[in-house]
């Protein structure tokens, strides 16, 4: 009776296995343990989260209800493996699929094995499951707080106060004291002269008149003019702080602020040329080919740069750093070789939405820099007898002064 | 009264002078014009009126233009710099003539470079310059530009595991899918020094 009862107990999984074995091969069925879906996340994010997202369409479509809409999971097998070829091969869903997406057609991956897509599967199912996420998640680029420079400020205005606070303590204190020598005067004997002179009228008009209060004013008039005019004088022929409104209203904060595009990318020119350059549209298009919608701007502005591009019309900037022609000056030999940064010279480039030069570029200034600043020699064969020579007659590191940096034909040839 | 007079004309002339300070839209006064305007075509400079800067010009020049006129009436948009005519070459420059539909050839290339760690140190300098925003610092297609710009690659992918440096190669000088061509920014040299060091990312 026992082996009797026992034989179905133990059968009876035996037949389901052999079930789902049979069920599997034949048309896959996608796990749903916690381990598939963990294995699954990860194949997910590294290899299809380019291109594709659960619940929202990007550049493929989105995969949440894949495995209810395509023709079969064996058929989501075969086209994830090989798509080029599913599609050739006349598949009417492929063809539709590629159709809708033309002309980007999806990547091969033909390194997966069978479970790898069915563990992206179930990660996909079990992602689905969940909805799409309601909140979303902290709005991204929010500027970089500067707290700290605000702090100084506030204590600023409790010292100004502070101050003003003692000043009328000390002007009440001085009534005091005129009166009390008024009165300790009065008790003296006095001729009427001297009492008249004790207690002259004291009105706004007799400081007016005086010699002194006019002398003062002059004076205070006089040399804030003569500091004007030789400011003034000054800013003669220096551009300093000149921020012109250009034709497209391009942001360097975002570009190299927040999405840190090297300033290189587009400046092709500052590691091998005199001029950095100014980028041509085709490189604005690398990007702008998708994004239309600007941060700051909206669509107006990018599609200045899409026309430029369409019509090969190039856009007309307005040049900032307006170096004279009388001095030469090589943006290769400063980047590539002394390795300055880009900032050095240019100012924190990466917080202006509007451009604004923000160095002198006087004769001055550049002198200034080439007597403070060292040369750059290291792994530069070029310099080694040169810095040998040096450390003979010198003590102090070689400066770019050193190198001939203040000849005049350096620079005005 | 002199005293006032004299204030007078003081006040006026730093009021005119700080008027020359440069700021916004005003480049400011320049010292000695005739020096700061280039003769020559400035190749990123152009002053398309041909009255600028009437009031100083000594010289006759043949089409009468002014002393700060510079700009080249032969070239496509009177522009001082124009692009090279088609189908010449760089002097020390060979042409790479695999059209961008033929990448199965570029995948046979061979790297001119040497795999030093020189090399890859200077690829890992050039990536961070051109394609870290996109690609990521490891290559895993998350860099900041990836969140606005969608379908970037990751590099490490199982599917891009087996492809060659002439395939990197190639796909920054023609683009491939959604990457356009990077071809004019990068040179030859830079981008097989680059395809060496996206070669070392896992």
């Amino acid at each position: 009776m026992t082996d009797q009862q026992s034989l179905p107990a133990r059968t009876l999984p035996l037949i389901l296995f052999f079930l789902v074995a049979s069920f599997v091969s034949n048309g896959q069925e996608i796990p749903s343990e916690p381990a598939a879906i963990s294995a699954g996340e990860a194949l997910f994010n590294n290899n299809c989260r380019s291109c594709h997202r659960v619940h929202e369409k990007l550049i493929g479509p989105a995969l949440a209800g894949v495995t209810e809409r395509a023709p079969s999971v064996d058929w989501i097998i075969s086209f994830v493996k090989n798509p080029p070829a599913v599609i050739a091969s006349g598949d009417e869903y492929a063809t539709a699929l590629f159709d809708q997406y033309k002309p980007t057609m999806m990547t091969a991956f033909s390194t997966f094995s069978d479970e790898d897509i069915l563990n992206i599967l179930a990660y996909v199912q079990a992602e689905a499951a969940k909805g799409p996420a309601t909140a979303e998640a902290p709005a991204e680029g929010q500027p970089v707080s500067s707290a700290g420079e605000g702090v100084p400020a506030a204590y600023l205005n409790l010292i100004l106060i502070g101050m003003v606070i003692i000043l009328v303590l000390l002007l009440i204190i001085l009534v005091f004291l005129i009166s009390a020598v008024k009165r300790f005067l009065d008790q003296k004997d006095l001729t009427p002269e001297q009492r008249e002179l004790v207690h002259a009228p004291f009105t706004l008009g007799t400081i007016l008149r005086s010699r002194g209060f006019i002398f003062i004013v002059v004076f205070v008039v006089a040399a804030l003019g003569f500091k004007a005019v030789i400011n003034g004088l000054y800013s003669v022929g220096i551009q300093q702080g000149y921020a012109p409104a250009q034709p497209i209203a391009f942001s360097h904060k975002i570009h190299a602020g927040q999405y840190q595009i090297d300033c290189n990318y587009c400046h092709t020119g500052v590691m091998t040329s005199k001029n950095a350059n100014i980028p041509s549209a085709n490189i604005c298009m690398n990007c702008h080919n998708q994004i239309k919608q600007g941060t700051l701007t909206g669509e107006a502005e990018i599609a200045k740069i899409v026309k430029a591009y369409e019509t090969n019309t190039p856009i007309e900037w307005v040049r900032v750093h307006n170096l004279p022609d009388l001095a030469y000056f090589n943006h290769a030999q400063h980047v590539n070789v002394g390795g300055i940064e880009c900032q050095t010279c240019h100012g924190p480039i990466e917080t202006m939405d509007v451009v604004r030069q923000h160095s002198l570029l006087t004769m001055g200034w550049c002198i200034d820099c080439h007597r403070q600043t060292e040369l750059n020699t290291k792994g530069n064969a070029y310099y080694d007898r040169l810095v040998e020579l040096h450390s003979k007659q010198s003590k102090s590191n070689m400066t770019v002064m050193d190198n001939g940096g203040l000849e005049c034909s350096k620079c005005h040839y | 009264m002199r005293v006032i007079r004299s204030l007078t004309v003081g006040a006026s002339l730093a009021i005119a002078l700080a008027g020359c300070k440069a700021g916004g839209d005003n480049p400011g006064l320049e010292y000695a014009p005739n020096m700061y305007h280039s003769v020559p075509y400035d190749p990123l400079t152009q002053i398309t009126d041909k009255d600028a800067g009437w009031w100083l010009t000594s010289i006759d020049y043949s089409d009468g233009h002014a002393e700060f006129y510079n700009s080249n009436p032969f070239n496509p948009h009177a522009m001082n710099m124009r692009v090279p005519p088609p189908n010449t070459v760089k002097r020390g420059h060979l042409p790479y003539r695999i059209p961008k539909d033929s990448i199965e050839f570029a995948d046979r290339l061979v790297n001119p470079l040497d795999s030093t760690a020189a090399i890859v140190a200077q690829g890992k300098a050039l990536y961070m310059k051109y394609c870290n925003h996109c690609h990521g610092p490891q290559g895993k297609g998350d860099g900041p530009v990836a969140d606005k710009y969608a379908g970037v690659a990751n590099l490490t992918s199982d599917a891009l595991k087996g492809i060659s440096e002439g395939h990197i190669f190639h796909v920054i000088t023609h683009g491939k899918g959604l990457m356009w061509a990077h071809g004019s920014q990068v040179s030859p040299e830079d981008r097989w020094k680059i395809a060496k060091f996206v070669k070392t990312l896992k």
